[in-house]
């Protein structure tokens, strides 16, 4: 059986094409191509070359429209044993091509083509066309004759074919005389099949008439040869009409299939029902015909030329039942490769008809049979054949086949894929079997099991070893890779984008710190395309996720991005990958020129071969419904969308700022409110100089920065590459830090509680118009580190007291006011207004404190001014020591902080709005909110600052806490109190002998002086007593003493008065011997009783006879009783200094 | 008599997503994915087929040797495919139907995704035993 047969296959002239000499492949297929293109002669084009000897047997040739067709057997072809039946068996004609470059010695070449000449006998014309012969060639030409040889000058192709054409039409033109002849002397002899040997000859008359019908028929065949489909008909006609009659069946079906095919020739290529009808009938007949001549293979081929007549898609019923009728009795042929053929021929037709599965199946059954065979050529025919099916079973890639989701049938798909994978090996092909293991596991892995997965693998190695180094595949293998990201720049060297016509062009293009994402950003379309942008000559660098979903490990030798642009430079890095894992891998490049590109995947060489593996190849991964294979990428975490990103814009060089603070890793250590100016050395490590500059203060806790040297960086523009400026910066310390390890200090450099100095920065713009390069943006966080310093333990706010000295007279307290004494004096105790703040400091540290403390003032401007002047020498402070820091407030000079406008307002206050208890409260408020104001003011005056060592000082942020202790303890010392008691010396004196009598009885307490108010009149002794006032009372005189007592309050008190009096400077009281110190004397006058009015006064008189000279106190105190219920409550006045002096 | 049957599911978009085998035949790997090419291949004649009948049982559309390959299309134009080698055409027919019936629950399921491949044991389980009662 031969392939490929047609109903018109009875006009194909056979021709042998053969190579003579030496003949390189690729020129053999040259002249081959030159030869095939003329497989139709026109018998016009043929007339020229054409004498007729003798009288043609083909009367009807169609001279005008019909023509000559060849059929090239290049290589040659065996001797088929039907050659007799069908004469378009037979080969008629050799050509031999030989390429004269390679062969010298044209004559043994001649030699050789006669030889093989020889071997087809049936050949009636031959040639052998010689190309590009050399001159020396061409003499030798001369010497003997070789009838056949055509040499071809040496030209062009263009005008080779014009030769060619020549040549072939005067081949036709020989061909055809010889038909003639052979026509005209054709004998009924030896017109034998294979067939006849096993049939006996019953009568010589039946023999003869078969002859006769034989010979038709053959004279038939030639006419159909020869073009000539009508002269064909009749010999046709005869050959039926004594095939019939002497029932030679086989020659009668041959004469029939003639027939048909003088008909469907004479038509011309035009096909209507009708013609179809007459085939299918005619055919059925043959078919008929033949099975009763036991003749399977003619059956066949009958069976399938006429299914090949009627390819259409509308009969397609009828071809699927021939087809399928073919290959099922093809199964009882005896030769295997007849078998093939009809499965060739099977798939052929239904490819034709577009029946792709059918075909696929068919071609797949091929392939099976070829595998059957054993032989390295039917495994490499195999391994075709496999390829082409794998195409319908939508084996390949989705680079080659788009619609990957439609008709898959993975079960199928993992079949074909291991056939292809043994024929591969069989065949020998290890980039195939490496193409079809890689398809395998990357395609269908969730339905390989492990042992077979691991099978896979070894055929992935086995088939690298073979294959030469460096051997790309279209096919990508695993592992799976995905695009997972784009790392933006790093923080130092981000971009901005700039307008030219925005003079602050970095505002509102805020970067959005380390995170692609931001919910601002994307809260619109989901699509929204990131825009990437890189910098010629800078790093880059591109996340990308590995997976390897298989149960072995695989070694990655390297893997590099893959870029739509040459001007990109990978640098490929190795990976090796678990089973079952996957890993998130960074791929860094190097762009080189500007421009934009699209990072389309990677370059992946995996098991010695290198394959482009792209990007959205592997997201359509997930998309895949139905059949949906695993997700690869399942290890860890959720299937993800990758972000989109738009293509990637490659920006001319910018310069590089790079930001450091001098002499540290950006991180300075300082104590609580210490100021101290780092340097920030900024350099240019670009290769364009910076031609503008801004610094900007971003992130918390700015107030502690407070300078920067804006101008120094002015100054020193435009930067060239490699130019450093320093900028100083003035930080002040805040509140210390959490306890931070020292060896993690450097990742802390993130922390977003620093304030962050920002520069952004630009290089020169271009030309006019011209799109502004993008600016940059580094950014230095200012890293405070910052340890506990001074402890404030407390602040209080203290009223010095200091004992007045008695005298005659009290003057209007109110009246000292305006006095401008450091300590003022109250005569009604002692001093006043001489307030201290204290505050108690703790240093924890172990260096050395000074303080010192100075005040701030409101300038012009209303800002605070620290005034240089210290208010005391420092006090130091060592470690682990406390010390108090005492503060004058007189100082401060505020006029919320009097304790006497405070009372006068409130007694004003309360006599003029007693009843109206809501104004009161109002008042009041207004009192509370004066006092804070004051106390507010106060805090923010006091400035505590301190040194410690040579190089750090502060200033201890107190403010707070000083408002707190202020608070607190104001109101105990700022508000008047209920009762006040003063002292005075009486105008009048006592007399002697009473005080000494008094003395005598050792009790003062008795002592006249009457306790009531309204007091009796004692005989004023003007002996000197009030010129002794001021050096003090005389010893052992009776000193007339007045207390008094008033009532701030607004409400009548009941009261039981006592006076303590006690010597407090006794010789003894003092020195070393402290310890022993024993009051000389104290005694106490009380149970008097008195009642004061609402904010009346009340005078007690008494006297006091000191024995003993020195330095007294007198205390004045009172307990009210008020309602029984109620505690008492007990006032004490300030003391008053009693000093008693020897009189002589 | 042991009888050979493969059955399977075709989705609209020409996956399987159901495949058993269903015969009483000993089951060899190879012939099984033999069934599977077959009613793949076939799949080329039910497309046409479905054109010229307004029944949704194709009965025979195609064989291969001696094995028989019946279709029956439901309106989604899912394909129920059945390759057998016995001729029993009614029994096919209730075979058909009843798994027409089955496969419609399987879409009442709000969970299934029509066109995915169906796993549900239970399913299996009915076909199974539909093969047993009619084939």
């Amino acid at each position: 059986m031969e392939p490929e047969v047609r109903v018109e296959g009875g006009s194909m002239i056979r021709v042998a094409v053969v190579a003579i000499g030496e003949m390189p492949a690729a020129h053999f297929r040259d002249y081959v191509a030159m030869l095939v293109q003329h497989t139709k002669i026109p018998l016009s084009s043929v007339s020229p070359y054409y004498t007729e000897h003798q009288k043609s047997p083909f009367s009807q040739q169609p001279w005008e429209t019909g023509s000559l067709m060849l059929k090239f057997m290049v290589g040659g072809a065996s001797r088929s044993p039907w050659e007799d039946f069908q004469a378009h068996r037979k080969i008629l004609g050799v050509i031999g091509l030989c390429h004269c470059p390679l062969t010298p010695e044209i004559s043994a070449a001649y030699e050789q083509f006669l030889t093989i000449c020889k071997a087809y006998p049936s050949a009636q014309v031959t040639r052998c066309f010689a190309f590009h012969p050399t001159d020396g060639q061409i003499e030798v030409d001369d010497e003997k004759k070789k009838e056949f040889l055509v040499m071809f000058p040496s030209t062009d192709r263009q005008e080779l074919k014009v030769h060619m054409q020549t040549l072939m039409k005067d081949f036709a033109a020989s061909l055809l005389m010889a038909f003639e002849s052979w026509v005209l002397h054709l004998k009924p002899v030896g017109l034998t099949t294979p067939l006849d040997s096993q049939v006996s000859l019953n009568s010589d008359e039946l023999t003869k008439k078969r002859k006769l019908g034989r010979v038709q028929k053959t004279m038939g065949d030639y006419c159909l040869l020869a073009g000539s489909p009508s002269d064909a008909n009749s010999h046709y006609y005869t050959a039926i009409e004594l095939a019939r009659l002497t029932g030679d069946s086989l020659w009668h079906a041959g004469a029939i299939e003639g027939y048909v095919c003088a008909n469907v020739l004479d038509q011309n290529g035009y096909k209507d029902s009708l013609l179809e009808q007459e085939v299918q009938y005619r055919y059925s007949e043959v078919i008929h015909l033949y099975r009763k001549a036991t003749a399977l293979s003619f059956e066949l081929e009958a069976t399938l030329k006429l299914a090949r007549f009627l390819c259409r898609k509308e009969l397609a019923k009828d071809v699927v039942e021939l087809v399928s009728g073919a290959v099922e009795w093809s199964k009882s042929l005896m030769d295997a490769s007849d078998r093939l053929v009809v499965n060739v021929e099977a798939a052929r037709i239904f490819a034709a008809i577009g029946y792709d599965r059918k075909a696929a199946f068919y071609g797949r059954q091929v392939a099976l049979l070829y595998q059957q065979q054993h032989s390295h050529w039917a495994s490499v025919s195999a391994l075709q054949v496999m390829s082409l099916t794998a195409e319908s079973y939508k084996c390949l890639s989705k680079a080659e086949g788009r619609d990957k989701q439609v008709g898959e049938w993975s079960t199928l798909q993992v079949d074909v894929l291991y056939d292809m994978l043994s024929a591969a090996v069989r065949a020998g092909d290890a980039l195939a079997a490496w193409n079809a293991a890689a398809r395998l596991l990357r395609n269908h892995y969730p339905l390989i099991p492990p042992s077979s997965q691991l099978t896979l693998e070894t055929a992935l190695s086995m088939s690298a070893e073979r294959l030469a180094p460096g051997t790309r595949s279209s096919e990508p293998a695993i592992p799976f890779v995905r695009l997972h990201s784009y790392t933006a720049m790093p923080a130092d060297r981000e971009i901005v984008k700039r307008t030219a016509t925005k003079n602050e062009w970095w505002m509102g293009r805020t970067s959005t710190g380390p995170f692609i994402y931001t919910p601002f950003t994307a809260k619109g379309d989901v699509n929204t395309r990131i825009p990437v942008t890189w910098v010629v000559g800078e790093p880059v660098e591109v996340l990308v996720e590995l997976a390897n979903p298989c149960v072995f490990e695989v070694t990655v030798e390297s893997i590099a991005l893959s870029v739509e642009h040459d001007q990109f430079e990978a640098f490929p890095v190795s990976v090796t990958l678990p089973a079952s894992s996957g890993q998130v891998v960074s791929l860094s490049g190097l762009p080189l020129a500007v421009g934009s590109l699209t990072v389309r995947g990677c370059i992946v060489k995996c098991y010695g071969v290198v394959t482009e593996h792209l990007f959205e190849e592997v997201s359509e991964w997930g998309s895949v419904k139905g059949t949906a294979l695993v997700d690869p990428f399942r290890s860890g975490h959720k299937v993800r969308q990758p972000a989109q990103y738009e293509k990637v814009e490659v920006v001319p060089p910018l310069p590089l700022l790079v930001a450091r603070a001098v002499g540290g890793e950006g991180a300075a250590v300082l104590y609580e409110g210490e100021i101290r100016e780092i340097q920030i050395s900024l350099s240019n490590a670009g290769v364009v100089p910076v031609v503008e500059a801004h610094m900007t203060l971003t992130g918390k806790q700015l107030q502690h920065v407070m300078s920067i040297g804006h101008n120094v960086l002015e100054d020193a523009l435009p930067l060239p590459p490699g130019a450093t400026v320093v900028v100083p910066v003035t930080l002040k310390a805040g509140a210390p830090t959490p306890d931070v390890d020292f060896r993690k200090l450097m990742r802390t450099v993130t922390n977003a509680s620093s304030p962050m100095l920002v520069i952004h920065y630009a290089g020169p713009s271009l030309t006019e118009g011209a799109q502004a390069p993008p600016g940059r943006r580094v950014a230095l966080p200012l890293q405070l580190h910052v340890l506990k310093g001074l402890a404030l333990v407390q602040a209080k706010l203290l009223s010095m007291e200091v004992a007045a000295n008695i005298s005659s007279s009290i003057s209007d307290p109110l009246a000292h006011e305006s006095e401008e004494s450091l300590v003022k004096m109250d005569p009604y105790r002692g001093s006043w207004g001489m307030r201290l703040l204290e505050l108690e400091l703790w240093n924890a540290t172990d260096v050395l404190f000074e303080i010192v403390v100075t005040t701030k003032e409101a300038d012009d401007g209303g800002r605070l001014v620290e005034d240089s002047e210290c208010l005391y020498p420092p006090t130091r402070i060592d470690r682990d020591y406390a010390a108090r820091v005492l503060i004058p407030l007189e100082r401060f000079k505020l006029a919320g902080l009097d304790k006497a406008s405070l009372a006068r307002a409130s007694i004003r206050k309360e006599s003029m709005l007693k009843d109206d208890a809501k104004s009161k409260d109002g008042a009041e408020r207004q009192a509370k909110a004066e006092l804070n104001t004051a106390i507010e003011e106060l805090s923010s005056k006091i400035c505590v600052r301190w040194t410690s060592g040579r190089n750090s000082a502060g200033e201890l942020p107190i403010k707070d806490a000083l408002r707190e202790a202020l608070k607190a303890s104001v109101l105990k010392i700022l508000l008047p109190d209920p009762l006040t008691f003063g002292f005075r010396l009486a105008k009048t004196s006592i007399t002697a002998p009473t005080l000494r009598s008094a003395r005598d009885s050792g009790d003062l307490d008795n002592l006249p002086g009457s306790p009531r108010v309204g007091l009796q009149k004692v005989e004023a002794d003007d002996g000197g007593l009030s010129a002794d006032n001021k050096g003090g009372i005389g010893v052992r005189e009776l000193a007339p003493i007045e207390m008094l007592v008033r009532n701030n309050t607004n409400e009548a008190v009941n009261m039981t008065l006592s006076v303590t009096c006690r010597d407090v400077t006794g010789t003894s009281c003092l020195g070393s011997t402290g310890s022993k110190a024993t009051v000389l004397w104290a005694g106490t006058l009380d149970g008097v009783n008195v009642e004061v009015g609402a904010l009346g006064e009340v005078v007690h008189r008494f006297a006091l006879c000191f024995l003993v000279p020195g330095q007294y106190t007198l205390l004045g105190s009172a307990v009210i009783d008020s309602q029984p219920t109620h505690e008492t409550l007990s006032y004490t006045g300030p003391p008053f200094a009693v000093h008693v002096v020897e009189t002589s | 008599m042991s009888s050979t049957a493969c059955f399977v599911i075709v989705s609209r978009n020409d996956s399987p997503i159901y495949e058993s085998e269903v015969g009483t035949a000993p089951k060899k790997d190879e012939a099984a994915h033999l069934h599977q090419f077959i009613l793949h291949a076939s799949l080329d004649i039910v497309q046409d087929v479905v054109w010229n009948t307004n029944n949704m049982f194709l009965k025979l559309v195609d064989k291969f040797n001696d094995l028989l390959v019946s279709v029956y299309v439901t309106a989604g134009h899912t394909r129920l495919m059945l390759l057998h080698d016995s001729r029993n055409e009614d029994g096919i027919k209730n075979f058909f139907q009843e798994v027409h019936e089955l496969y419609i629950k399987m879409l009442l399921n709000p969970l299934y995704v029509p066109g995915s491949r169906i796993t549900s044991p239970f399913f299996d389980t009915r076909v199974r035993a539909l093969a047993r009662k009619y084939l």
